[in-house]
């Protein structure tokens, strides 16, 4: 569905910090298609500049939410986390195929690997599709960064931290991955940064993992 | 009243400046090769390279200098990412999306110029938009006619916008060969191209629009026909069935031209592999009008690369691509872009790359060394494959196609092949053609009435990108329905 000048703008329904920089922006959805793993551009109204996001939330829910984390040199998560309930965004989409294929969710095993924010895609994919069959590896710097850890299945969720011991393996999920090898059969889901989603890739298909059953977002 | 305009970039920008074109000379202006001369001065910009860019500043730095003599209006238009355009915004007097181009006259006319055009389509735009608007009718609104006062009021979302812009009648720089733009904007985010931030978001043209502009030009004994589009492959995507899909869209023209027994080649650029279906391939392979050329972009050889550029497709799939392909049209020629020393590619990538280009033996690689794309993802990412790597690479990626090629090529010398004659040749007493797979051919002849039409030639020797041959019958005409 298109959006006209008017219609792409959106307001803004709440902002929700989840640490002193990273924040849950939620907006109207307006009915707008989604499959989880999309993204939106999103910027401030009036402004030139806009980022891509993937959505936080689910399909069934009635507003989109996206997991934004305030960079230092940045713009436009600056001016996003000034926004305000009744504000307006102007948004694009959603948009992208880091999806599910619909066939494989009912019996797919799949494995999630993300870094920071980048762990937004997944998010919405296991709170769309209750009952996957997914390990979920997160890669941090600091534990405080993970991101509502209570929407995961504990024995599903493996956090991974290089700044302090208190995750479930301390490390990058790259070494978690030299460690654990993945079962060939395995769908895999890379989001996050260049670097990461670069040495995870070489990995898995040292593994033997198929680079077809290998699907990468790519953040910066 | 005179304009000169500046159009930068690829097949997209060209075929928007033959309707930039339209409307200008819709207002009563003719077109001046002397910018000095000229009464209004555009550029169609192309962001895909800095120094496109560049160009753009350097040009209107000259114009503004020159307002200082004379009177004249600037405008761009084009590829132009959110930061330049407003940067724009201050140096030139006019700055609109390719969207925007219904409005340009009356941009124009808020600049109170008034040629003799315009006064006559303003009153007779004021008698349509009222009933328009009126019975509350968009579509009914022509596309070089609506009022700034009604357009304000009229906030029509991007697919009407892009319909308005696409029903301006493009000024054909050709008499044989043209293009028709089927789709605009781009959905895919690679992480090399700036497209979807300067073009937005895939639209695609009505069917029923696009087939009767080809059924026109066939009529008017157009032989080349190109259909354009940044995804050409997934037009019909946006409208969700509303539309047809690619592949029906070229059975359509195909069943048109077998009904009207047409003579006329019909091609595509650009495909993405992702949406490059068996479907899409066995519908080429049914119908004579749709050329045996395949456009494919591979960019790179290696899962890893294409992971990092956000291709959404892996070797296996391009593979059976162009499995398929060979295949189901086994005489089909097969074009690629690749781009060499994208960030991080290493040296053991490069070598997959190699092993494509050795697999898939390409008639015809657009082969770029990777540069920085402003606005595109990988400019945040460190462009840290030296210079002289990617020189290298380049060399050694043209040294793998030539050898190709040409063994293809040789594979030809003898045979009669159908051409269309393009242009007299750079060399003395020759002329140019194309065969219907896209291989340039020259053949010695001083009669220059065959440009523009099929002839048949037997090829004569071979070289690594081009024939030579001898022209041997008339020239054949076309078949109009």
């Amino acid at each position: 569905m298109m959006n006209s000048d008017f219609d792409s703008l959106h307001q803004v329904l709440s902002l929700r910090m989840l640490t002193p920089t990273a924040y849950v922006l939620r907006v109207e959805r307006k009915g707008l298609e989604f499959k989880a793993g999309q993204h939106l551009l999103l910027g401030r109204n009036g402004s030139i500049e806009s980022r891509e996001y993937s959505v936080y939330s689910t399909e069934s829910d009635d507003f989109f939410e996206v997991l934004v984390k305030e960079v230092d040199d940045g713009l436009v998560s600056k001016q996003l986390k000034q926004l305000k309930a009744g504000d307006k965004v102007k948004l694009d989409g959603p948009l992208g195929f880091f999806t599910l294929e619909p066939e494989t969710i009912a019996n797919g095993k799949f494995l999630f690997i993300a870094t920071g924010t980048g762990i937004s895609p997944f998010h919405s994919m296991v709170k769309s599709y209750p009952g996957l069959n997914y390990r979920l590896l997160h890669g941090v710097r600091y534990s405080n960064e993970a991101y509502d850890r209570q929407d995961y299945e504990p024995s599903r969720y493996i956090l991974c931290t290089t700044g302090d011991q208190g995750g479930d393996f301390y490390g990058r999920v790259t070494d978690f991955l030299r460690k654990n090898p993945v079962l060939k059969d395995t769908h895999c889901f890379l989001c996050g940064n260049f670097n990461m989603i670069h040495e995870a890739f070489e990995i898995l298909e040292q593994q033997g993992v198929p680079s077809s059953q290998v699907h990468a977002e790519v953040y910066f | 009243m005179k304009y000169h305009l500046i159009s930068l970039g690829c097949q997209m920008n060209l075929s928007d400046t033959e309707r930039v074109k339209t409307v200008l000379h819709q207002m009563g202006y003719t077109a001046t090769e002397n910018e000095q001369a000229a009464d209004i001065l555009g550029i169609i910009a192309c962001s895909v390279r800095q120094k496109a860019i560049d160009k753009v500043y350097s040009r209107i730095a000259l114009w503004n200098k020159m307002k200082n003599r004379k009177s004249l209006i600037t405008f761009v238009s084009g590829c132009v990412l959110p930061a330049d355009k407003e940067k724009f915004l201050k140096l030139f007097d006019l700055v609109f999306s390719m969207s925007e181009l219904p409005h340009f006259p009356d941009m124009i006319r808020q600049y109170g110029v008034v040629t003799p055009a315009s006064l006559i389509q303003a009153e007779v735009a004021d008698i349509q938009e009222n009933k328009a608007v009126e019975q509350n009718d968009f579509s009914a609104l022509k596309p070089h006619n609506l009022t700034s006062a009604r357009a304000e009021k009229i906030r029509l979302n991007p697919s009407a916008e892009m319909d308005r812009f696409w029903n301006v009648e493009p000024t054909y720089t050709s008499d044989f060969e043209a293009f028709i733009p089927i789709q605009n904007g781009c959905d895919k985010f690679c992480t090399f191209c700036a497209v979807p931030y300067t073009r937005g978001r895939e639209v695609s043209r009505p069917s029923d629009e696009i087939l009767a502009e080809l059924k026109m030009l066939v009529a008017k004994g157009f032989k080349s026909i190109t259909l354009l589009g940044q995804n050409v492959n997934s037009y019909g995507l946006d409208k969700k069935d509303q539309e047809l899909s690619f592949p029906q869209l070229l059975r359509a023209i195909g069943e048109f031209g077998k009904e009207s027994k047409s003579d006329f080649w019909l091609y595509f650029t650009s495909p993405h592999p992702r949406d490059m279906t068996d479907e899409v391939i066995a519908v080429i392979s049914q119908y004579p009008v749709l050329a045996k050329q395949i456009h494919l972009p591979l960019q790179s050889g290696d899962d890893g690369v294409l992971l990092r550029m956000n291709r959404k497709h892996s070797m296996e799939k391009y593979r059976h691509i162009v499995q398929t392909i060979r295949q189901l049209i086994p005489e089909a020629t097969l074009f690629t872009d690749i781009i060499v020393g994208f960030t991080g590619e290493t040296d053991e990538q490069f070598e997959n790359t190699k092993l494509a280009m050795q697999e898939f033996r390409y008639n015809m690689a657009y082969i770029a060394q990777y540069s920085v794309r402003p606005g595109a993802a990988s400019s945040r990412w460190a462009d840290d494959v030296p210079k002289e790597t990617k020189k290298a690479r380049y060399h050694a990626l043209t040294a793998e196609l030539m050898k190709y090629s040409h063994e293809y090529n040789k594979t030809l010398i003898g045979k009669r092949m159908r051409v269309l004659v393009r242009a007299r040749d750079r060399k003395d007493g020759y002329l140019s053609a194309l065969t219907e797979g896209k291989l340039v051919i020259r053949f010695a002849s001083n009669d220059f009435s065959l440009i523009g039409q099929f002839t048949e030639v037997e090829i004569t020797s071979a070289s690594p990108l081009s024939l030579e041959a001898k022209l041997c019958a008339v020239k054949s005409e076309t078949v109009v329905a």
